[in-house]
């Protein structure tokens, strides 16, 4: 072979490589099926607890929903985000439209690890980087409430996503970067067990980091900013910083969260409003232990000045 | 006050009282005021202010006081009687957290405005020229109020801080 095709050959031989081991990086990643057959059947009484702290009505219901209404989840809502609009899907127990044929296996892979039972990415506008950090104990309660829902017929229309984020392959790599299943929030050894539950709720089934914490230009959140507050990705304003910094939370008592979780009033009595108003509505369904724990969990964690810009002043 | 005189309901009925004035004549000021933004944020302090003391009430935090319980309803129904009229057309911009869901849907924000104001119609009733008899009546009838804040500032509202 002439010097030039043992050029040619290596470098077609290094591109393949490297093709190959992004397509091996990219492909989907399960949980341990050992791990996840040993699960026992789920307890729908003790998953309703999981799906109030997920808030998955607030965007699996139909959009407008209210009452029983809330209990169809039939999908459709959109989520317009810079990445392309998402169409929530039908997550009923229908066997044809929902997830009604789903094995257990199926659907703790989809929450906990953004695997779709056919081995495609889901995107996380799905908040599974926080589910991930479930236990599948909980996750199994959460399948054993969902079939006791209501199926609801129909698929709602496609989400529209743009080049490049259409290639889905493209989130095995994003899950690569920011995928995570350990706590974002070290403890120190004598933490309390409301603060470690805390923790669970806030950084798990909870997902408040998805909308609470800034994101970097990949779309994943920024840890060193972790809860301090972002750009409302929904449009205008600004979500809070829930840290115990000055700009957040500082001068409310554990108490106060908890009574804001529980009624929907700050210590001056503004009232929670804009998407935090369904989260709210879904946290005062909870234990009181269990608004007392972020309570105590968020009163715990590193403060942190706000992660969005002050307000360009208008006049 | 109904009993003896306690200093904080003392104080409290005052500001109240004071509250109240000042929203009457803020909301006579704003047919010709040019500045509805200060307009409607005055009210809103003065809405939060009336439901600080019902919550505190209804917490235990407070002790019940038909007085000053009979103030916070008041407030609730100046407000709900002058707020609508504050959000012109072009109110839009400046430092306002009013949402601009407010001018693209504003049926749908009077729609609100008016379960507000028939909640505190209903309230207004119960309370009468002495404030509502007990905790458990005041409960039942301000309770409802309350509920509007959350179901406005859901769509119409957003946060800048």
């Amino acid at each position: 072979m002439s010097r030039r095709g043992k050029v040619a050959l290596g470098i077609a031989a290094v591109l393949l490589l490297a093709a190959a081991a992004g397509w091996l990086a990219s492909g989907p990643r399960r949980l341990d099926a050992a791990r996840v057959a040993a699960v026992g059947p789920g307890d729908a009484k003790a998953g309703e607890r999981v799906f109030n702290m997920g808030g998955c009505a607030s965007c699996h219901a139909a959009p407008g929903a209210t009452g029983e209404a809330r209990r169809a989840l039939a999908g459709g809502l959109e989520l317009k985000t810079a990445f392309g609009t998402f169409v929530v899907p039908n997550i009923s127990p229908d066997p044809e439209d929902g997830i009604g044929k789903w094995s257990f296996a199926d659907f703790a892979n989809a929450v906990q690890r953004g695997v779709a039972p056919d081995g495609s990415h889901l995107y996380p506008a799905f908040p599974y980087p926080s589910y991930a950090r479930m236990t599948l104990a909980d996750t199994a309660d959460l399948f054993a409430f969902l079939h006791t829902l209501p199926p609801v017929k129909g698929k709602p229309p496609a989400s529209r996503i743009p080049f490049p984020y259409n290639v889905r392959r493209g989130i095995g790599l994003w899950k690569l970067a920011f995928l995570r299943d350990t706590p974002v929030v070290t403890l120190p050894p004598d933490a309390s067990p409301a603060v470690l539950r805390g923790r669970y709720i806030v950084e798990g089934p909870g997902h408040c980091g998805e909308c609470h914490t800034p994101r970097d230009a990949a779309g994943g959140l920024d840890r060193s900013q972790w809860l301090a507050g972002a750009v409302n990705p929904e449009g205008d304003g600004s979500i809070p910083n829930l840290t115990p910094d000055k700009d957040g939370l500082a001068s409310w008592s554990a108490k106060d969260i908890a009574y804001y979780l529980e009624a929907g009033f700050t210590p001056h009595f503004d009232s929670v409003g804009g998407s935090m108003v369904e989260v709210q509505a879904n946290m005062s369904k909870l234990p009181a232990s269990d608004r007392e724990a972020i309570a105590a969990y968020l009163k715990a964690i590193p403060a942190r000045p706000n992660g969005y810009p002050p307000e360009k002043s208008k006049d | 006050m109904s009993k003896a005189p306690r200093p904080l309901f003392l104080s409290m009925s005052l500001a109240f009282g004071l509250g109240i004035s000042l929203v009457v004549a803020a909301a006579g000021a704003a047919t010709t005021a040019d500045d509805p933004l200060t307009q409607r944020q005055a009210l809103m302090d003065a809405t939060a202010a009336a439901a600080a003391l019902a919550g505190g009430m209804l917490k235990g935090e407070i002790p019940y006081d038909r007085t000053a319980a009979k103030s916070a309803i008041t407030t609730f129904w100046a407000v709900s009687r002058n707020y609508g009229h504050l959000f012109p057309e072009g109110s839009d911009t400046g430092k306002t957290e009013a949402s601009p869901n407010i001018w693209k849907d504003r049926a749908g924000f009077d729609a609100k405005l008016a379960k507000f104001t028939a909640d505190v119609d209903k309230a207004k009733e119960v309370s009468g020229k002495d404030g509502p008899a007990d905790l458990a009546s005041f409960k039942g009838a301000v309770g409802p109020v309350l509920t509007n804040c959350k179901a406005c500032h859901q769509d119409y509202r957003i946060t800048k801080k």
